[in-house]
């Protein structure tokens, strides 16, 4: 349905997105992972026609959309900070697509009321019309911002960093919401954000950027358990990365069975779970990757242990609690790492998947 | 209650200051208007004398008029001239700093002094002067505009130069909050460039208006220099009045100008802060 072509875009000779091209297909959810700086705002800027790509095109239903200004596009832009109209209340709000669109305006207010009140409905905000912006909580924002967008039954509903600005439970609850309304309403959504819990819970397709490319797209699980692109592994943050002229004799240490020799010997990264790397003392008669034991973050369910290895890398160990007790560590005493050799990801030069 | 001693203390100069020179003034202007008026002297017997005499006067109750019109007339020319210039410094310079410069540009003109500036309209204006000379040089006029000097029109000119920019200031600042996600929002809802003018931005820049005319409004029916510099003594404003009857020791008559001119004001300033709440907006 929306088909991104080879699309670029420079600031100031500074590439901002360069040479994407994927695409959305009818009644999706696909989540956008990058971090801050990766071009993934800039990207759905591109899409929404509030910025023209320099290269490439944008195509919706087949039709190139490229040359369309913003506001004859018919896609929705949820924005980042809601951008809600200060001097309206909410169902004004709400219906300031409707009455004031220079496409198929709505003329018949009884037409307009009864949208407005569906939406409302929908999203969980009926009782706030008549508020002003000023006096609803972040979540209702949300929720009036997502009204203000779906009312006007865009093709394509693109999300800025949706979660954002709301707490971790509101977060969890608007989860599970915005999936229910985009299945009810049977619209794509495209959802941009720079949670990796985030966006693996909520697409169907996943993509991830990074320097103002997509390096990698495709289904969260696979995402999850066999990143393709080394930079997609980074942003899981379920990974630790060893890299460096010592690649290969960190593995002989830390690995406790036989190592494949080929993958060995074009891997120039490598990447290995934090839950699949068990620890013992350093007296212990296993061998295994010796580092020092720094500090230990206890996250409720989980816990994560701290290394620093020979390098001076940080090795990240993860436990979760329903598998085993509390470790007892000491600060500064070394420890030994070892992993089994079928957990380990092999890169190669140029940072893709070997194998 | 604890800090009470402490906010009346600091309260007090504020205090003092605005009961000895704008309160009691006031009170005392108002007393007197009901004084009865010789020729030559003045005595506190309570009369209505001079209030009828002001309203029943073609020439007193006329220049209250012509102030109303005059000020009604620059306070619209303000808003046609100054709205444009602070849309363009606040919408479309999206550099702060230049922004900032522009403003100060407007500002320039307030480095002489007032009199240097209305004064120097004349050779601009005048029969003889700049205007006249350039459109006979081009050819579009063959004998001199006379119009343009010692007329009403000529005040309205210089007032316009002048107080124009307390218009532009207070709506190009309010403009330039408008956050730009407002305007990307309302774009993306589908709103042409002329709606979300006419629904984002003039809704939002109001109180920047309305201050802007409260600015313009106070010294507009104040006004006296302008009108006599520029019409020749021709048009007198309720101001140029207050100054002869003062000159001529007709406190009593002075004072009804004041009182009279001092409501008109409050009621303005009164309506606009009605239309728009300025507390919730700044």
């Amino acid at each position: 349905m929306l088909e991104v072509k080879a699309v670029s875009k420079n600031f100031s000779g500074v590439p901002a997105v360069e040479d994407v091209s994927f695409t959305v297909n009818e009644n999706e959810y696909v989540t956008l992972l990058g971090s801050s700086g990766s071009g993934k705002s800039v990207l759905l800027r591109l899409i929404a026609g509030l910025l023209t790509p320099d290269e490439g095109d944008v195509f919706l239903n087949g039709a190139p959309i490229t040359d369309l200004p913003c506001h004859e596009r018919r896609i929705g832009f949820v924005q980042q900070k809601y951008a809600l109209f200060p001097h309206l209340n909410v169902y004004d709000n709400i219906a300031f697509g409707l009455r004031h669109r220079v496409i198929d305006p709505v003329k018949d207010e009884s037409i307009i009321r009864k949208k407005v009140q569906d939406t409302i409905e929908l999203v969980g905000l009926v009782g706030q019309e008549t508020k002003m912006t000023g006096q609803i909580s972040g979540g209702q924002k949300q929720r009036v911002s997502l009204a203000r967008t779906l009312v006007t039954e865009p093709k394509i509903c693109l999300l800025d960093e949706p979660l954002g600005a709301l707490d971790a439970n509101l977060r969890e609850r608007m989860t599970i919401e915005l999936q229910n309304i985009r299945r009810e309403l049977g619209v794509s959504f495209m959802h941009v954000t720079g949670n990796e819990f985030e966006a693996l819970a909520m697409g169907q397709n996943m993509l991830v950027m990074s320097d103002g490319r997509i390096v990698q797209q495709g289904a969260p699980q696979d995402m999850y358990a066999r990143p393709q692109d080394l930079i997609t592994a980074k942003s899981m943050h379920n990974f630790n990365i060893f890299s460096g002229d010592d690649l290969s004799a960190q593995l002989k240490a830390g690995t406790s069975d036989k190592l494949p020799a080929t993958k060995l010997k074009d891997a120039r990264f490598c990447a290995i779970p934090m839950d699949k790397i068990d620890i013992s003392d350093a007296s212990a008669k296993t061998s295994g990757l010796s580092a020092e034991f720094l500090t230990s973050e206890f996250l409720g369910n989980k816990i994560i242990y701290f290394f620093k290895i020979e390098n001076g890398d940080v090795c990240e160990v993860e436990d979760h609690m329903s598998l085993r007790e509390r470790r007892e560590l000491k600060a500064n005493a070394t420890y030994q790492l070892h992993w089994k050799s079928k957990d380990i990801l092999y890169y190669g030069e140029n940072k893709q998947l070997l194998g | 209650m604890r800090s009470n001693k402490g906010t009346w203390l600091l309260l007090s100069p504020g205090i003092i200051w605005i009961m000895l020179f704008l309160v009691a003034p006031l009170i005392m202007m108002i007393y007197v208007s009901f004084w009865t008026q010789t020729t030559f002297s003045i005595k506190p017997d309570m009369t209505v004398a001079s209030w009828v005499n002001f309203f029943s006067s073609d020439t007193y109750f006329g220049a209250l008029l012509r102030t109303v019109r005059i000020w009604f007339t620059v306070l619209v020319v303000t808003i046609l001239v100054g709205y444009p210039v602070a849309l363009y410094i606040g919408q479309f310079i999206k550099n702060k700093t230049l922004q900032t410069a522009l403003l100060v540009t407007c500002v320039i003109p307030f480095w002489t002094s007032f009199l240097i500036r209305v004064l120097a309209w004349r050779p601009m204006l005048g029969k003889e002067g700049a205007i006249n000379i350039v459109l006979q040089k081009i050819g579009i006029i063959d004998a001199p505009i006379e119009v343009l000097l010692f007329t009403e029109l000529s005040v309205i000119i210089g007032m316009v130069q002048i107080y124009v920019v307390f218009m532009v200031g207070p709506i190009a600042f309010m403009i330039g909050r408008i956050d730009g996600s407002l305007i990307e929002g309302a774009r993306d809802l589908g709103a042409s460039t002329w709606t979300i003018f006419r629904r984002i931005i003039l809704p939002l820049s109001m109180p920047g208006v309305i201050v802007g005319a409260i600015f313009v409004t106070v010294m507009v029916l104040g006004e006296f220099a302008t009108a006599s510099a520029l019409s020749g003594r021709k048009v007198n404003l309720l101001g140029n009045i207050i100054i002869t009857q003062v000159g001529s020791l007709k406190w009593a008559f002075a004072a009804v100008a004041g009182v009279v001119l001092t409501v008109v004001m409050a009621t303005f300033v009164a309506i606009m802060l009605r239309i728009v709440n300025l507390r919730n907006q700044l």
